[in-house]
C-alpha cells in the first residue's frame, strides 16, 4: 500500500509541504511549542553537512531538526 | 515608600522565548548592576539586577532562561516552570514581564498565555520594535492590550527605544496590583486580577486539577494542572505529595504528554486570530541576507571548513593578544612578592604570603587574559547567530560520540577554561548527552595547559623547521590540542556504549537572523564567564596552592631543620656563591618536606612512566592546578630566583635555562639522564590527559549532583593519563 504521507527528510531541497500531524507525542510537544504546526507549510532549505540535521523555514523562521524530529512531522502528499 | 517596609524587595521575572532578545532588554533595564542570583534546588544560575523605579522604589529583576513553553525539555528551561509551580520559592515573581521578538509575534505568544492563566500581574514587552519598522511590520498595542488584558509596550532592547516607559508602567502595574488587595502584598490567597483563564481546561483536566488543588493546598487551578505534568521533577514536592499527584494522574488515566500537545495546538487556535488582527506584516521576501550567508556557512564543504579556519584565527588571536596583559600580571606579581620579602622579616609567614597567597593569586590571574579574549570571541559568535549554525553542521558528529550540536559550544569554550565551558552544557536537554559533554570537556587543552607543554616541548622536541616551513616545536604543540580532542571523542564513543539511556533528545534548535553583536551583551557575557573562573576555579586553587605550600614547606618531625643543616654544610664544602648556596638550601628543604617525602614515596608507581621522584613531587604539586607543575621544577632543580619567571612567556631566557638545567638531570640510581625524548613526551601525554584541576571537579559535582561523576571522572582520566604516558614512554625509550 502506498503512504498517505511523507515527512520532512522526504522533501528536496527548496521544496515546501504543509504539516499534518506528528507520530511522536514527546517531539510533538517539544515542536509545536517552536510554532511546527499542523497546518503549517515546513521549506526545506538544506541538509548538513555531515548529515543527519536539516535546515528548514516555517513562516520565514529557521530551525534546525534532527533526523528523528524532522522524520516525526508528517507532512501532506 | 509604599506601605511595604520590612518586606522582602519586589521580585520581577523577565520571560521570554529563546532568541526573544530577553537578555538584552535585561541589560537595558538593569545596566551593570548584575549578580548571579542563587536558586535554591537548581543548579541553573539565574541573573539578577536591581530595577530602579522612577518613584525611588527598587525591585529585583531575574533574567529567567528562554523557553518556548512551561513544557520544559532541558535543566536550563525547567527553572521557569519550577519557580512558577511553587508560589512558596523565594524566586517567586510579584510580577513578571514577558518579552516577545515583534517580528515573530505569532510564535512567541504560547508561553505568555500559559503566563496569563496564572494570575501574576504580567506585562507584554514587544521587542525589536527597531527591526519591526524596517521590515515594515505594524503592531496594534492598544488592541492587544485589550485582548489578552495586560499592558502591553513597544520596546527595543537594542536601541533602548522605550525601556524607561518599560519600567514606568511595570511599576504602575505592580502598584496597581497591589491596591487591589488593600496594600498588601498578594502571594497565595484571592485572585488579584478576576481574569478568565485563556485556555479553559477539559473537563479531565479540570478534574486532575481539581483533586490536586485539594490535596496539595494549590490555588490556582492552571498552577495545579502543571504539577500535575511535573510532578516527578518537580524539587519542592515533598515525596508524598508526588505519589498523591501520581495517584491522581494514574486513577484519572491523564495522558500527560498528549494533554500538553492537546493544550499547545488549543492556544494557538486562541492566539493566532488575536496576533492576526493586530499584526500587518508585508510579505515576506524569499532571499533575505540571512538566507544568502547561511547558503555559504552552513555550505555542505565550505561551512565546516568556514569552521575551522574561524577556530584557527580565534586561537592565534588568543596567542597574540594575551601575552602582553599575561606578561605585566607576571611581572606584577613578581614584583610585589620580591617587594614583600624585602620589607617583611624572614618568617613563615612571609613565605605563606608570597609563595602560598600571592602565588596563588598570580597563578590565577595570569589566565584571565586568555580566558577573556576566548569567551569575547565566543561571544561575538554567539550573538551574530553562528553559534547555532555550528551546532547545526556537526550535531551529527556529536551523535557519534555520544554528544549533542550544542556540545560543541562546551568544547570550544574548554579551550580556555573548564569550569565555564563545563556550565555552559546546560542548554542541553538529554541527560546523557549532557553528562558526556560534561565528562569529556576536561580532556581539551585549557589555557593552564599552555605553560607545562612549552616546557616539555623544548626539551622533547629539536628547534628544527620541516621543509624549511614548519616548526617541528608548533607541530607537537598543536598535536597535543588534537589529542585532547581525540581524547574527548574517544571517552565520549565509549561512554555512549556504556551508559546506552534510551532517552528522548532534542536538537531543534532556532537559528536567528544574523544582526550585528550587542557589545554590551558581549562585554557582559565575557565578564560573566571571567568571574566564573575567578570565582569557580580561582578559590579553589588559591586554597590549594596555600595547602601545598604548606606540604613544601613544613616536614615530618625535624627532617626539614636537619636537611636545611645539611645542604648549608654542604654548600660551605663546596663553596658555592650565596645564590647558589640558597638554592641549594630550598631543593633540600623541598625533598625532606611531605610533598618531597610523598614524592619519593610515590617513586614505585611512575617509575615505568619514566619519571623520577622529583617529577614525582612536581606531579603532586599540580595535583590541583596544572600550571604549578613547572614552577616546583625550578625550585627541585635549585633554579633559585628563576622561579618566578618560568612561567613568563616572554622569559625565554628563564625557561632555557630551567630545561638546560632538566636535561643534565640524572636519574640516581642509574645514571642515565632523565629527560629523554620518551620521558618528555610521556610527561606532555599526562598532562594532556589527566585530570589535575580541583575546580573542575568542584564544577562537575555541581553540575551533575553527585560525587559520583566527579570521582568516575578523575579516576577515569588518571588511568587514561598513566596509561598513555606508560605506553609513550615504552614505545619511545
Amino acid at each position: 500500500m502506498q503512504r498517505r504521507y511523507r515527512t520532512v527528510p522526504d522533501l528536496k531541497v527548496n521544496e515546501s509541504a504543509r504539516a499534518i500531524a506528528f507520530d511522536d507525542s514527546a517531539l510533538a510537544c517539544k515542536l509545536t511549542s517552536m510554532g511546527f504546526l499542523p497546518g503549517t507549510r515546513i521549506e526545506m532549505i538544506r541538509k548538513s553537512p555531515f548529515g543527519s540535521a536539516y535546515y528548514v523555514k516555517v513562516d520565514g523562521v529557521r530551525f534546525a531538526l534532527r533526523e528523528e524530529e524532522a522524520a516525526s512531522i508528517l507532512l501532506e502528499m | 515608600m509604599h506601605g511595604d517596609e520590612g518586606s522582602p524587595p519586589l521580585k520581577i521575572a523577565l520571560i521570554g522565548n529563546p532568541n526573544s532578545g530577553k537578555s538584552t532588554v535585561f541589560n537595558q533595564m538593569t545596566g551593570l548592576r548584575q549578580r548571579t542570583g542563587n536558586f535554591p534546588g537548581i543548579t541553573v544560575e539565574v541573573k539578577e539586577g536591581t530595577l530602579h523605579f522612577p518613584s525611588g522604589q527598587e525591585a529585583t529583576l531575574s533574567d529567567f532562561p528562554g523557553t518556548y513553553s512551561l513544557y520544559p525539555t532541558s535543566t536550563d528551561e525547567k527553572v521557569v516552570a519550577s519557580v512558577l509551580t511553587n508560589p512558596a520559592d523565594p524566586n517567586f515573581p510579584d510580577a513578571m514581564v514577558y518579552v516577545a521578538d515583534v517580528t515573530k509575534l505569532e510564535k512567541h505568544l504560547l508561553l505568555f498565555t500559559q503566563l496569563l492563566d496564572l494570575n501574576v500581574p504580567l506585562l507584554l514587552a514587544l521587542n525589536m520594535s527597531d527591526s519591526a519598522a524596517e521590515l515594515g511590520i505594524k503592531v496594534n498595542t492598544s488592541k492587544l492590550s485589550e485582548a489578552f488584558n495586560v499592558p502591553v509596550i513597544s520596546i527595543s532592547g537594542r536601541t533602548g527605544h522605550n525601556t524607561m516607559r518599560l519600567i514606568v508602567e511595570l511599576e504602575k502595574m505592580v502598584d496597581g496590583s497591589r491596591n487591589t488587595v488593600h496594600g498588601k502584598r498578594q502571594t497565595q490567597a484571592g485572585d488579584p486580577v478576576n481574569r478568565e483563564p485563556f485556555y479553559p481546561l477539559t473537563e479531565l483536566e479540570k478534574q486532575v486539577s481539581e483533586a490536586i488543588r485539594q490535596n496539595l493546598g494549590v490555588e490556582n487551578p492552571y498552577r495545579a494542572l502543571l504539577i500535575a505534568h511535573h510532578a516527578n521533577w518537580l524539587h519542592f514536592l515533598k515525596p508524598l505529595e508526588k505519589e498523591t499527584v501520581a495517584t491522581i494522574v494514574s486513577t484519572k488515566s491523564f495522558q500527560s504528554l498528549r494533554a500538553q500537545v492537546d493544550e499547545t495546538l488549543e492556544r494557538y487556535d486562541r492566539f493566532t486570530p488575536i496576533s492576526q488582527a493586530t499584526v500587518t506584516s508585508p510579505p515576506t521576501f524569499p532571499n533575505t541576507p540571512t538566507d544568502r550567508i547561511d547558503a555559504v556557512l552552513t555550505h555542505r564543504l565550505g561551512g565546516p571548513l568556514i569552521f575551522f579556519a574561524v577556530m584557527m584565527l580565534v586561537f592565534q588571536a588568543i596567542f597574540d593578544w594575551s601575552s602582553y596583559p599575561m606578561d605585566w600580571i607576571e611581572s606584577g606579581f613578581g614584583t610585589l612578592s620580591a617587594f614583600l620579602t624585602s620589607q617583611m622579616p624572614a618568617a613563615w609567614y612571609t613565605e605563606l604570603l608570597t609563595d602560598g597567597i600571592l602565588a596563588g593569586l598570580g597563578g590565577i590571574l595570569v589566565f584571565v587574559p586568555q580566558i577573556a579574549i576566548l569567551f569575547l570571541l565566543i561571544s561575538i559568535l554567539e550573538e551574530v547567530g553562528y553559534m547555532a549554525r555550528v551546532v547545526f553542521m556537526f550535531d551529527k558528529t556529536m551523535r557519534r560520540f555520544g554528544m549533542n550540536g550544542r556540545s560543541m559550544v562546551s568544547l570550544i569554550s574548554g579551550t580556555a577554561c573548564a569550569v565555564p565551558a563545563i556550565m555552559s552544557s546546560r542548554t542541553i536537554g538529554n541527560w546523557q548527552e549532557r553528562l558526556i559533554t560534561v565528562m569529556v570537556t576536561p580532556f581539551i587543552s585549557c589555557s593552564a595547559r599552555i605553560p607545562v607543554y612549552l616546557v616539555l616541548i623544548g626539551i622533547a622536541v629539536p628547534a628544527i623547521k620541516i621543509g624549511g616551513i614548519f616548526s617541528l616545536q608548533s607541530l607537537v604543540f598543536g598535536a597535543m590540542y588534537v589529542l585532547g580532542v581525540l581524547a574527548a571523542f574517544a571517552s565520549g564513543w565509549a561512554m555512549k556504549h556504556w551508559l546506552h539511556r534510551r532517552e528522548h533528545s532534542f536538537l531543534a534548535i532556532e537559528l536567528p537572523v544574523y544582526r550585528m553583536p550587542i557589545w554590551k551583551n558581549v562585554l557582559l557575557n565575557t565578564w560573566e564567564k571571567v568571574q566564573a573562573f575567578i570565582v569557580g576555579a580561582g578559590k579553589i586553587i588559591l586554597v590549594v596552592s596555600i595547602a601545598l605550600w604548606g606540604l613544601s614547606r613544613f616536614g615530618p618531625g625535624d627532617s626539614i631543620e636537619q636537611a636545611d643543616k645539611a645542604a648549608q654544610t654542604e654548600a660551605q664544602q663546596l663553596k658555592l656563591d650565596t645564590l647558589d648556596a640558597e638554592g641549594l638550601v630550598q631543593q633540600r628543604r623541598l625533598e625532606a618536606s611531605w610533598a618531597g617525602q610523598a614524592g619519593k614515596w610515590m617513586m614505585p608507581a611512575i617509575r615505568p612512566l619514566g619519571y623520577d621522584w622529583k617529577i614525582g613531587i612536581a606531579l603532586l604539586t599540580s595535583f590541583a592546578a596544572r600550571e604549578v607543575f613547572t614552577g616546583t621544577l625550578a625550585i627541585l632543580y635549585n633554579m633559585g630566583g628563576l622561579e618566578a619567571d618560568i612561567n613568563d612567556r616572554s622569559d625565554n631566557a628563564a625557561k632555557a635555562t630551567l630545561r638546560e638545567r632538566m636535561k643534565k638531570e640524572k636519574f640516581s640510581d642509574t645514571g642515565k639522564p632523565v629527560y629523554t625524548l620518551a620521558t618528555a613526551l610521556s610527561l606532555l601525554v599526562f598532562y594532556a590527559l589527566s585530570m589535575q584541576c580541583f575546580s573542575t571537579l568542584a564544577v562537575v559535582r555541581r553540575e551533575t549532583g553527585s560525587w559520583k561523576w566527579a570521582v568516575l571522572q578523575f579516576v577515569f582520566m588518571s588511568v587514561a593519563a598513566y596509561l598513555g604516558a606508560w605506553a609513550v614512554y615504552v614505545l619511545f625509550s
